[in-house]
């Protein structure tokens, strides 16, 4: 499976295809994703962003295979995800995929080298130690490998999640708003970290954030209003994001 | 209060399912409780009224009035009265009629060729009473024996063993004597008086086969004329009786046989039962406790918001203790109810086994309605009194702060008071154990060892997890260490929910090693004591049986093969003031089949006037061989033996032995309980065997046993009882079981968000649920290990307090075998216990729990 990866990685990472979501039914029915089509480029660091109720977190959801499409189809590589079953997916979600929670969401009784390796060990295989090693490193949290979550600071941990998120190195990282569980100082460590892992280390990332300052860590930025696609920004900064962002409110 | 009133109501409403284990705990307890409770009034109410009608015609009754009662028996003996009585009460004004009751034990062959009855109720005959009134017994088909050889027999006997109106069977009496069926009866309207068999014969042949000579009857049954009351019936008898003779009313009567039957069977066997709902109700207590101190840990939050927003201690604690009374109450009700369907399911099943439970009402008192009901109460709330409390001491602050689960550890003044406690506790069952053997201090030590093994639980449990789940992470990878760091996540929640199995399986334990240490006793005494090669006994348990007839060992020893063949039977006389039981037996050859130990005297010349003592009996009362001790019999004769020999062992050949000569002038109805046979040199043990049972056949073929066949058979009732104990704490173990489900479940609502987060990172569900089910297990392999551990512990300490306490060595044994059954069956419960919480925690939504609080 991981050599299919490698192949298949050159690419589109994760993708989707006439997405529409609707929860609910008849008339207290919301279709959070109204026919989205978004391919996210392997090797990049994309942003989604749009106002609350956008269906910008729906969009991640369906694309990871966290949540399941009302219609339309959802890619990982080439694999559609709307043909597994639970176990499949979830053996998906473990080895071509990773996550970083906005909040945190460690297992408080593993230490923080087992939550790293935590998909690799529940693969039951060991994984790759000097690339574990490598990221160890990156994230700085040599001297903390065998503290508990509990002793860790919120920056701390949101950067054991990311460490964990690339440990096995999915096809693509989905972060739901990484640091809005953080004050500004952590949170652009963690958006510095997941910058270089895409930049230096070649990886996939999709972030879901609201803020423009994260926003412009990335590569591009696909914005979602009412469940649409309605604008992509290459090379992006806080200040033309914003105005972006601005000019939807207006519009509303 | 109005405010706690409606938060508790609220909260249960919303929160059903949490209770649901709570409830349970309280209802099964409650519910066996109030079961036993109704089970034993409707018993007794029913021999009540059985023995009332059976009795109503006889009006008083004359027996002896002295009773000889043996250590262990609750009856007492009664030298007969002499029949001829009869004409002198006859005179008496105001006597209709007066009978001789004439009574024995007789155990009737079934259709099979299987004695019917003798495990526990005794198998009675007698002579069939013709006057109607003053026979509790009823003919209800056939005829009355008129001739010899023919018997009525209780309709429930009848059944048991296969027996109709026409059929000839051999009564065992004990010597066989051939019966012809010619009636069946009732007593009291019922098959039966509960389990006795009857057997009436003419009178003739009762006194030819019960008595020890003609003339005698156990008793004398007198019936009044109209407007005689039964008082004033014994006023008049009184003065004409013998010396040593007395009258009773027929009430009176009917009351001591009530009360013997009560004190007999009624009260053991409720007793036992209510031990056991102890057991249950104990159990429910942790579970309970531990769900409610969950349930306060886990609403820290909502609390201390209430507190914020003004609720005082009190109304905070208060919602909570309504809570629980809610449940107490609903849950109580319940098993009261549940209990009385208990007994009525067991009053319609008794009769389909073959166990007459007279029909009608069934009779619930209030104390059997109010007992189970305060019980549970008190049970439940007292439960959540603690966590109560310590919700209402939750600090406002604490709704800012971040969700607080309860990961307490165990406290130093725990270590410490549970390690003093323990200390106290071995040492308490030490003095009774090794300084001053008594069954008190041992069973006090016992005690405490029970609360100090609860009150080091958390202590302990982290260290045990940790060693009980090691393999765990190696066998299961990072799902198996999982589980373990999870069960080790609250030390003291953990130990509560295993403390719960550990008691269960402490009982359990403790039974087995108990059972198990009799076994190895009887074994021990048999192959120490017997020194024969052969045992001829019948199958009998309690007062059941009818023994071996006293001509079969004569007979036994007529066989070429045979050395010696000794009869023992058994006597009973006042030694000294105390009741005693005798052996009556050849004492010259007794010292060949039994190893006495060392024997000072001899025991060859014992005569009519000689008496042979253990050691410890002799020692007791200061007696060498010369001296004299003076034994009263039941026909109130005093006599003087002579101490002739001093034994040793005394396990099964008695404290007291005399020989036949001596027994003859006071014995009743004759037989032996056991013949040893030894075999002469040569004779292959498969040859002599077949010769004695050939003369045994001629008998009432009883058994003849090898000695490891013996050994065996005298622990058959063991087995019995052991499993009665086990199906009763299955109980128990059901409780614990529940309380281990319901703490998985609060425990898996409580890291919801965490199980969202594996299986987002791709935990697989059965991953999962293998990781919830080896908390589980490994919470039960705690409980487990420390129950069998504390049970194994108090088995010893009940032995060999034991041991020292009684007159005959007390063997401790530990069974391997039972004790790895219980060990699977504790982890097959943990095991079970996990399964819907992991189906549970399977099943939760990833997307839901990721986002939950």
């Amino acid at each position: 499976m991981t050599t299919a990866t490698e192949a298949t990685s050159v690419r589109t990472a994760a993708r989707v295809v006439g997405a529409v979501k609707v929860y609910g039914s008849g008339d207290t029915a919301v279709r959070a994703l109204d026919g989205v089509d978004v391919d996210f480029a392997a090797g990049r660091f994309t942003a989604i962003m749009g106002p609350s109720g956008s269906g910008k977190s729906t969009l991640m959801h369906c694309a990871a295979g966290l949540d399941t499409l009302t219609s339309g189809a959802a890619y990982i590589g080439d694999t559609e995800l709307g043909s597994l079953d639970d176990r499949r997916l979830t053996l998906l979600r473990r080895d071509r995929i990773g996550f970083v929670f906005q909040a945190f969401n460690l297992v408080p009784t593993l230490t923080v080298a087992e939550n790293i390796t935590l998909p690799l060990d529940l693969a039951g295989g060991g994984g790759d130690p000097e690339w574990i090693e490598a990221l160890v490193d990156v994230v700085g949290l040599r001297d903390r490998l065998h503290h508990r979550p509990s002793e860790l600071s919120g920056g701390q941990q949101q950067r054991v999640a990311v460490a964990r998120a690339f440990a096995g190195r999915p096809d693509v990282v989905f972060a739901d708003e990484p640091t809005g569980n953080l004050d500004s100082r952590s949170g652009q460590e963690v958006l510095g970290l997941l910058g270089r892992a895409v930049r230096q280390m070649n990886r996939t990332v999709v972030m879901v954030t609201h803020d423009p300052v994260a926003a412009a860590h990335a590569d591009e930025v696909v914005f979602l209003a009412d469940g649409r696609l309605v604008d992509r920004m290459e090379a992006p900064t806080a200040d033309l994001v914003l105005d972006r962002m601005k000019a939807f409110e207006v519009r509303s | 209060m109005n405010t706690s009133v409606r938060l508790s109501l609220s909260s249960l409403r919303t929160h059903k399912r949490r209770f649901a284990g709570t409830f349970f705990a309280v209802f099964l307890g409650v519910a066996f409780l109030a079961g036993t409770l109704v089970m034993g009034d409707t018993l007794r109410a029913s021999f009540d009224s059985m023995f009332g009608e059976a009795t109503s015609g006889t009006d008083a009754v004359v027996r002896s009035a002295e009773a000889i009662t043996t250590p262990g028996e609750a009856q007492g003996v009664r030298r007969p009265v002499g029949t001829d009585l009869l004409r002198t009460i006859e005179q008496v004004p105001g006597v209709a009629a007066a009978v001789p009751n004439i009574q024995g034990a007789g155990q009737l062959v079934g259709a099979d060729g299987k004695p019917v009855g003798g495990q526990g109720p005794p198998t009675l005959a007698g002579n069939w009473i013709t006057d109607p009134q003053l026979n509790p017994y009823r003919l209800a088909e056939g005829r009355a024996p008129a001739r010899s050889g023919e018997v009525v027999v209780n309709r429930g006997a009848a059944k048991k063993g296969g027996l109709t109106i026409g059929d000839t069977t051999t009564l065992r009496t004990p010597d066989p004597v051939e019966v012809t069926v010619v009636g069946l009866a009732t007593f009291g309207g019922a098959d039966g008086m509960a389990q006795v068999t009857f057997t009436g014969m003419t009178r003739s042949d009762a006194e030819k086969y019960l008595t020890a000579r003609p003339g005698e009857a156990a008793t004398i049954q007198v019936r009044a004329d109209p407007g005689v009351s039964q008082s004033a019936l014994v006023d008049r008898l009184t003065p004409v009786l013998p010396k040593g003779d007395e009258a009773i009313t027929g009430q009176e009567s009917a009351q001591e046989n009530t009360d013997m039957v009560s004190s007999q069977f009624l009260t053991i066997f409720t007793t036992f039962l209510l031990v056991f709902s102890g057991v249950a109700l104990l159990v429910a207590t942790f579970s309970i406790h531990n769900t409610f101190a969950i349930i306060v840990a886990q609403r820290t939050r909502e609390n201390a918001l209430l507190r914020a927003l003004g609720a005082s201690r009190r109304q905070v604690t208060a919602s909570t203790l309504v809570e629980a009374s809610v449940v107490a109450v609903t849950a109580s009700l319940a098993g009261l109810a549940g209990g009385i369907g208990i007994a009525a399911a067991l009053q319609a099943l008794f009769p389909a086994i073959g166990f007459p439970f007279p029909e009608g009402d069934l009779v619930i008192k209030t104390l059997s309605m109010v007992l189970p009901l305060v019980v549970g109460f008190v049970v439940c709330l007292g439960s959540a009194l603690l966590p109560a409390v310590r919700a209402g001491r939750t600090a406002p602050l604490a709704a800012l702060r971040e969700t607080a689960v309860d990961a307490a550890g165990a406290s130093r003044a725990r270590a410490v008071t549970g390690t003093a406690l323990a200390a106290v506790a071995v040492a308490t069952a030490l003095v009774g154990v090794l300084v001053a053997p008594s069954v008190w201090p041992a069973g006090i030590g016992a005690l405490l060892a029970l609360v100090a093994f609860v009150v080091l639980g958390p202590v302990a449990s982290s260290a045990a997890v940790r060693v009980l789940g090691s393999p765990l992470g190696r066998l299961r990878g990072v799902t198996g260490s999982l589980a373990r760091r999870n069960a080790l996540r609250s030390p003291k929640r953990t130990a509560a929910t295993a403390s719960a199995l550990m008691i269960g399986v402490a009982v359990v334990s403790l039974f087995t090693v108990f059972g198990a240490s009799l076994k190895a006793t009887m074994d021990q005494t048999v192959s120490r004591s017997f020194a024969g090669d052969v045992a001829v006994s019948t199958p009998s348990f309690g007062a059941g049986g009818s023994g071996l007839s006293p001509r079969l060992a004569p007979a036994v020893q007529r066989l070429p093969e045979v050395d010696t063949a000794v009869g023992l039977g058994r006597g009973v006389a006042e030694v000294d003031g105390k009741g005693r039981a005798l052996t009556v037996t050849d004492p010259a050859a007794l010292a060949r089949t039994f190893d006495l130990g060392t024997v000072s005297g001899s025991l060859r010349d014992l005569g009519t006037d000689g008496i042979a003592i253990t050691r410890k009996e002799a020692d007791r009362m200061g007696l060498v061989p010369g001296d004299t001790a003076r034994l009263t019999f039941t026909d109130a004769r005093t006599q003087n033996f002579t101490v002739r020999a001093v034994y040793g062992r005394s396990e099964l050949a008695g404290d007291y032995v005399i020989t036949r000569a001596a027994w003859a002038p006071h014995r009743t109805q004759d037989s032996d309980t056991l013949v040893a046979v030894s075999f002469k040199d040569g004779v292959s043990a498969d040859a002599g065997k077949a010769a004695v049972q050939k003369v045994a056949d001629r008998y009432g073929s009883p058994q003849v046993q090898t000695r490891e066949e013996y050994a065996q058979s005298s622990a058959g009732g063991i087995d019995m009882m052991l499993t009665l104990v086990y199906a009763l704490l299955a109980l128990a173990v059901l409780i614990a079981l529940l309380g281990i489900a319901n703490t998985l479940t609060l425990a898996v609502h409580e890291r919801t968000r965490e199980l969202g987060l594996l299986r987002a990172v791709g935990q697989t569900r059965p991953q999962l649920r293998a990781m919830v089910r080896w908390e589980s297990v490994l919470v039960a392999s705690f409980g487990t290990a420390g129950g069998l551990g504390l049970g194994a512990f108090l088995g010893w300490v009940l032995v060999k307090a034991s041991d020292g306490a009684r007159d005959s060595a007390f063997a401790f044994a530990i069974p391997p075998a039972q004790l790895v059954v219980v060990a699977l069956v504790g982890l097959a419960a943990g095991a079970l216990a996990g399964l819907r919480p992991a189906r549970r925690a399977a099943r939760l939504d990833v997307l839901r729990a990721i986002a939950a609080e």
